[in-house]
């Protein structure tokens, strides 16, 4: 058997073999053991078959083998020979692979090229009657030829021309399209098109728009974007398509498709930009004709943006190369109709249109200075016409805002502030008008009566707008509009929502970020010549003023002026005999405080300075205060020590190692000498002054690293000092105040969190085991204080995830069922203690927090306390006895509900089956006391939070809906003890529950088909009771029970009447 | 059902021109470190120093500020009414002034028995231009939003305000009338429509 008869035999089953049989013979015939002519002649017998499959494969058979040879194997007359072999062929599979591999050859020239597109254009005419992938072969022929001979193609011209589109005319197939598209616009490109743009633009434009879905786990990836893209390119491809494209195009928007017009304005965009630019100007006017409506009766937003760029595209491509502006421009021609139209909307400007009118306005006069000048020249004397002659404040407001619309414009075009962007060589066609602006805007802000609020707003605006144009006000004239906005913000009572001073602040924060002078020279005076030295009794009129100065300062200078004249008032006020009421100093440290979180401190040059000043020498001054050593008693003031002590915390934490060790020492004595202060810890005998320095230790030690080796009272351990903070904080919590308890009680977890060494863990372990037997025992007179050291030292243990964390939870717990009821509450209150975010154990403060930490509190308490309240559930039912006193199932709840108003609720909802139980038991709690309030009102949060993230289907997964709803909706009634904001938030719950329903009616109707509502049910019961709410005496509640009804109504569909 | 768009121009009221209800601001109930910027910028712990002693404090707040009664009012009406949309343009009615805050008015149903808890609330009806016919669903939107959201001892009488509608008595008729009005909330597209209407009240 020949090599050719083994080839036809495997070719279709083992492709692998074919190809090894081809590349034997060509082998072959490189080595002269066989040659060409005799391989094709060995074809003889087949190639004139009348089976065109046999024909086909004897066919590929040479194709396989010219394929495995060299390429420069061939010579340029066997090149001829078998492209006019395969010419004469090309109908017959495989002549067209035989072609392909024939033109990648050096020795194939143009004239062959030619041959072989003659050949593809007069044989194929029935080209669509074949497969796709015989299409495609063809297809991918003529692109190889396009990338390898164009020239050949190209001089053909319209022969080729019209054989391609021919060719491709019916094409269907989204694979072959993408190749098609961009053979087309290469002839579009390149070619002479002026005898068929027509022909040619129809050729593609036929499959406008695309509405091509690709077939789910398409493998081709094509979507139907690439075909937009490329079709889009070849209708944007030549400016002489422009007669047949925009008409074609603008008909389109005729469509009620919002895609459609999508597609057809997107294309207008993509041929604005490719278009000739006085084609462009051709039909410019003709799509602000069509444009037109589109924007001022806009049905969908998207639509009227695309159409706004288009405008403004027009607008910038007529712009392109014009350096003088007259009216004769193409440009000037365009706008005139649209200025003109313009100016007609807002002779009414509160009327709908008016505001697409602005829009309209933006878009065009944002396209460049020459747009912007023509606009301006034409709209601005008008607008003021139709200003000065308006009837009414609300239309001169509609007006100022036209105005400010075309400052933005202006912005855009000329830049802001002293920008280092290029400026247009255009000069700013406001400048002649800027007099009549300072006027009008400066009237309009300071010359109406102050109620005026948003009138006065859209001014303030404007001016602020003026402000920033680059090169437009002189700094004089920005200095004036920083007065307005000192006068109305230091001599205005406040209006309303204080919108107007809200906006003034921050235009005066922008300000300073620019030109921080004129702040410096006009605004700071101002503001803090109205600071008082003392706190006169007058209100607290200079809080306002602080909040101000804190916004403006955001400049560097600005910052560090502020700081300065704050801590000088401060330190004549320590020095006074009578320093008036401490709220006033405290103010004063609180404007620090805020600048200086605003700021990364550990970057300031002055930090050192601020050290001083602020850490060293105000702690010092509240050491000597805790003595009686000082004038006054500002220091003492506890919130005062607050705050000193946050601003301290800031600084510390922002200092180098050195400057920290020497806090480090410093933590007790607060810099002060022996003499004159003796630090608290180990302190005999202790005031109330003198323990409220603590406040300021307990900040000092948590702005300071892990690992510092200077605390004091730590060699060998820090046990002496953790058992002398401890006690303190035990017997503080009844004789003491209650900010110095917290102190301690911070410090004591501090110590064991930060700087207890993991060694010495169980030091503070075996405290919290001390103090629960004395509470088991009863022998602590201070029970309360014990349990809240015990909770404050488990929490800073927990959260490193100490050894024995689970024991540690356990025996907490276990406090809850205490005979004694004091304990039991006292025990289930503190259990809110334990996960909450605190300021000072908190990671900006480099405290030990696992990130599992929460997790296992949770994990670890939850199930027992489920297990617990189901015993007590249980035993009460069958026999009342005196192991189960009424007070612990209310005590568990409260524990429950004080951690999950500490926990994030996505680790809630895993445990939810456990839960919901405990959950609805909770607002069934109707204890006396106010703990059944919080209770239940951390639990309608908790509710709330689940119903929202997973809607009604998880509590239907459990069987609670009916059980949840009765719930609810009894703690909507103003008996039950049941404040306003526990109506107001479980009718928000119920809203929730609702309004869950409602994202399901977007589902398809076949996935809810059939399938009726859980709440269905319960409908007619909650909008019957949600009717008794809407008379709630509270407006909240009635407002949140509107919400619910409507929710309701809507979104709980009723069965489907039963249809005969 | 919509034909073609009666006011394609209707003039339009600023948000900000609205009237709002003005709450009692924080600073009523401000904490010891200041009520405005530094207490929201800082989560300062403010009262609640002590995560344990919201159960106190929960107690304190709840007496004062709960026993006050705030009775439904003209500007509560209005913020029930005025987020419905126009059923021609995407528009609140407030907006457009159809229904404005000095055409609301409650009064007592049974002015002779002063203890009767019974409320009449009139809300007067402004269409855009005086030829409208989509004025009767308008009446039907505010009519179905306050039966929807009021509580039962309330009469809802919604008319054509005098003088600003060429059919005004007709519509008047028609809103009055029980039957009609339940008639035409059976009406699948009517409801469709209005159902639209309501979609954006807050």
């Amino acid at each position: 058997m020949s090599a050719l008869q083994t080839f036809l035999l495997v070719a279709d089953h083992d492709k692998q073999e074919a190809k090894q049989i081809a590349e034997r013979i060509a082998h072959d015939v490189e080595n002269k053991k066989t040659t060409l002519i005799e391989v094709v002649q060995s074809l003889g017998e087949y190639i004139n078959d009348e089976d065109p499959i046999l024909r086909g494969k004897a066919v590929s058979y040479l194709t396989a083998v010219i394929k495995a040879l060299p390429p420069k194997f061939l010579t340029r007359q066997q090149i001829q020979v078998l492209t006019a072999f395969f010419c004469d062929r090309i109908e017959d599979g495989g002549a067209v692979a035989g072609l392909e591999t024939l033109q990648k050859l050096d020795r194939f020239n143009k004239a062959l090229a030619e041959e072989v597109a003659q050949a593809i254009f007069g044989r194929f005419q029935e080209l669509q009657s074949r497969s796709q992938s015989q299409r495609f072969q063809v297809y991918q022929l003529l692109n190889e030829l396009m990338l390898n001979h164009r020239d050949a193609l190209h001089e053909m011209g319209d022969e080729s021309l019209v054989g391609i589109v021919d060719l491709m005319t019916g094409e269907k197939d989204p694979r072959n399209l993408m190749l098609v598209f961009s053979i087309l616009k290469v002839v579009m490109v390149e070619w002479d098109i002026s005898n068929h743009a027509e022909v040619l633009f129809d050729s593609v434009y036929n499959y406008f728009p695309i509405t091509f879905r690709p077939p789910p786990n398409d493998p081709y990836g094509i979507t139907a974007q690439d075909l937009k893209d490329r079709l889009q390119d070849c209708i944007a491809s030549n400016s002489q398509f422009a007669p047949h494209s925009v008409p074609s195009l603008l008909d389109k928007l005729d469509s009620t498709s919002p895609n459609v017009k999508k597609d057809a304005l997107n294309a207008l965009i993509a041929c604005i930009h490719a278009y000739n630019a006085d084609v462009v100007s051709t039909y410019s006017i003709t799509i602000w004709d069509a444009l037109k409506f589109e924007i001022l009766n806009a049905q969908e937003e998207f639509l009227s943006e695309l159409s706004l760029q288009v405008l403004r595209d027009i607008a910038a491509r007529l712009s392109e190369g014009v350096t003088e502006i007259s009216d004769q421009l193409p440009l000037a021609q365009y706008l005139r109709p649209i200025t003109r139209e313009c100016n007609d909307q807002l002779r009414e400007p509160q009327q709908k249109q008016a505001k697409p009118a602005q829009q309209i306005l933006s878009s065009t006069s944002a396209a460049s200075a020459v747009s912007f000048t023509l606009v301006v020249r034409t709209m601005v004397a008008p607008l003021l016409t139709f200003y000065q002659e308006a009837d009414g404040i609300a239309k001169q407001r509609a007006l100022l805002e036209t105005l400010v619309v075309l400052f933005d414009s202006a912005i855009k075009v000329f830049g802001e502030w002293k920008s280092s962007d290029p400026e247009p060589t255009m000069e700013n066609p406001l400048l002649e008008f800027k007099d009549q602006f300072s006027e009008i805007f400066g009237q309009a802000l300071m010359g109406v009566i102050k109620e005026e609020v948003s009138f006065r707003t859209s001014a303030l605006k404007g001016l602020l707008r003026l402000s920033t144009l680059r090169n437009y006000f002189q700094d004089n004239e920005i200095g004036l509009f920083v007065q307005y906005l000192d006068e109305i913000l230091l001599k205005e009572e406040s209006i309303g929502r204080d919108d107007l001073k809200k906006e003034a602040i921050n235009a005066l924060a922008v300000i300073s970020k620019h030109t921080p002078r004129l702040i410096m020279d006009i605004t700071f005076p101002a503001f803090v010549a109205t600071l008082p030295e003392t706190d006169d009794g007058n209100g607290p009129n200079y809080i306002t003023t602080l909040e101000s100065l804190a916004q403006i300062s955001i400049e560097k200078d600005i910052f560090e002026t502020l700081v300065r004249r704050l801590l000088s008032k401060l330190t004549v006020l320590l020095q006074k005999e009578q320093p008036g009421s401490a709220e006033y100093p405290r103010a004063l440290l609180l404007t620090i405080l805020y600048v200086m979180n605003q700021r990364d401190m550990s970057k300031d040059p002055n930090l050192d300075l601020y050290y001083d000043r602020i850490v060293v020498t105000l702690c010092r001054s509240a050491a000597a205060t805790a003595s009686g050593k000082a004038t006054n008693n500002i220091l003492a003031d506890a919130t005062v020590l607050d705050i000193l002590g946050r601003l301290s915390n800031l600084i510390v934490r922002s200092l180098p190692r050195s400057k920290q060790d020497e806090v480090a020492e410093n933590t007790y004595t607060l810099f002060a000498s022996a003499e004159d202060f003796s630090p608290v810890p180990f302190a005999p005998s202790t005031s109330d002054s003198h323990e409220r320095t603590m406040i300021l230790s307990t900040y000092l030690l948590a702005g300071l690293p892990a690992d510092t080796a200077k605390l004091p009272h730590t060699h060998p351990n820090m046990s002496a000092l953790l058992t002398d903070i401890t006690n303190r904080s035990i017997t503080s919590s009844e004789s003491g105040e209650p900010a110095t308890h917290l102190a301690f009680l911070r410090h004591s977890a501090l110590l064991v969190n930060k700087f207890l060494p993991k060694a010495d863990l169980n030091l503070a372990t075996d405290t919290v085991f001390t103090l629960l037997h004395q509470i088991t025992e009863q022998q602590t007179p201070h029970t309360t204080g014990t349990i809240k050291a015990a909770f404050w030292l488990t929490k800073a243990l927990v959260l490193r995830l100490a050894p024995k964390t689970t024991d540690l939870l356990t025996s907490l717990l276990s406090l809850l069922s205490s005979p004694s009821p004091q304990t039991s509450t006292t025990a289930s209150r503190s259990f809110s203690i334990l996960l909450s975010d605190d300021d000072i154990l908190s990671p900006t403060n480099g405290a030990t927090i696992r990130l599992l930490s929460k997790q296992r509190v949770f994990t670890t308490l939850v199930p027992l306390i489920s297990t617990r309240i189901r015993d007590v559930n249980i035993t009460n039912n069958t026999t009342p006895n005196q192991q189960n006193p009424d007070h612990i199932k209310p005590a568990h709840l409260t524990a429950l509900s004080g951690l999950l108003s500490t926990i994030s609720p996505k680790l809630v909802t895993p445990e939810l089956p456990t839960l919901l139980p405990l959950l609805l038991q909770s607002l069934d709690l109707r204890t006396a006391d106010s703990d059944s309030l919080a209770v239940r009102a951390a639990t309608l949060e908790t509710l709330a939070v689940i119903i929202r993230d997973n809607g009604v289907s998880v509590i239907e997964e459990c069987g609670h809906v009916q059980s949840l709803v009765t719930r609810l909706l009894n703690t909507t009634t103003t008996n039950n003890n049941n404040s306003p904001r526990l109506r107001a938030d479980a009718v928000k719950c119920l809203a929730l529950l609702a309004a869950g329903q409602h994202s399901h009616a977007d589902a398809p109707a076949v996935a809810r088909a059939g399938k009726l509502s859980p709440l269905l049910p319960v409908k007619n019961q909650v909008l019957r009771a949600l009717r008794f709410v809407l008379d709630d005496p509270k407006r909240d509640v009635r407002k949140a029970a509107v919400d619910a009804r409507a929710a309701w109504l809507r979104g709980v569909d009723d069965a489907p009447e039963e249809e005969d | 059902m919509t034909t073609e768009i009666q006011n394609s121009n209707p003039t339009i009221l600023s948000d900000a021109d609205l009237p709002t209800r003005l709450r009692p601001t924080e600073a009523a109930k401000s904490s010891a470190y200041g009520s405005g910027l530094f207490a929201s910028t800082l989560s300062f712990p403010g009262d609640s120093v002590d995560p344990a002693s919201q159960y106190l404090s929960a107690e304190s707040e709840s007496e004062g500020d709960d026993l006050l009664e705030e009775p439904i009012d003209e500007q509560e009406i209005y913020d029930l009414i005025s987020t419905i949309s126009d059923p021609e343009h995407p528009i609140s009615l407030g907006a457009l002034a159809v229904v404005s805050l000095p055409d609301i008015s409650i009064k007592p149903t049974l002015s002779n028995v002063p203890d009767s808890p019974l409320r009449t609330v009139t809300v007067l009806i402004t269409p855009t231009i005086t030829h409208c016919s989509l004025a009767t669903v308008i009446g039907l939107g505010v009519r179905v939003r306050l039966e929807q959201s009021l509580p039962s001892r309330f009469r809802m009488d919604v008319r054509i305000k005098e003088g600003t509608h060429s059919t005004a008595d007709e519509v008047n008729k028609q809103l009055a009338d029980k039957e009609r009005v339940a008639a035409a909330l059976e009406n699948g597209t009517l409801m469709g429509v209005i159902a639209k209407m309501l979609e954006t009240c807050q």
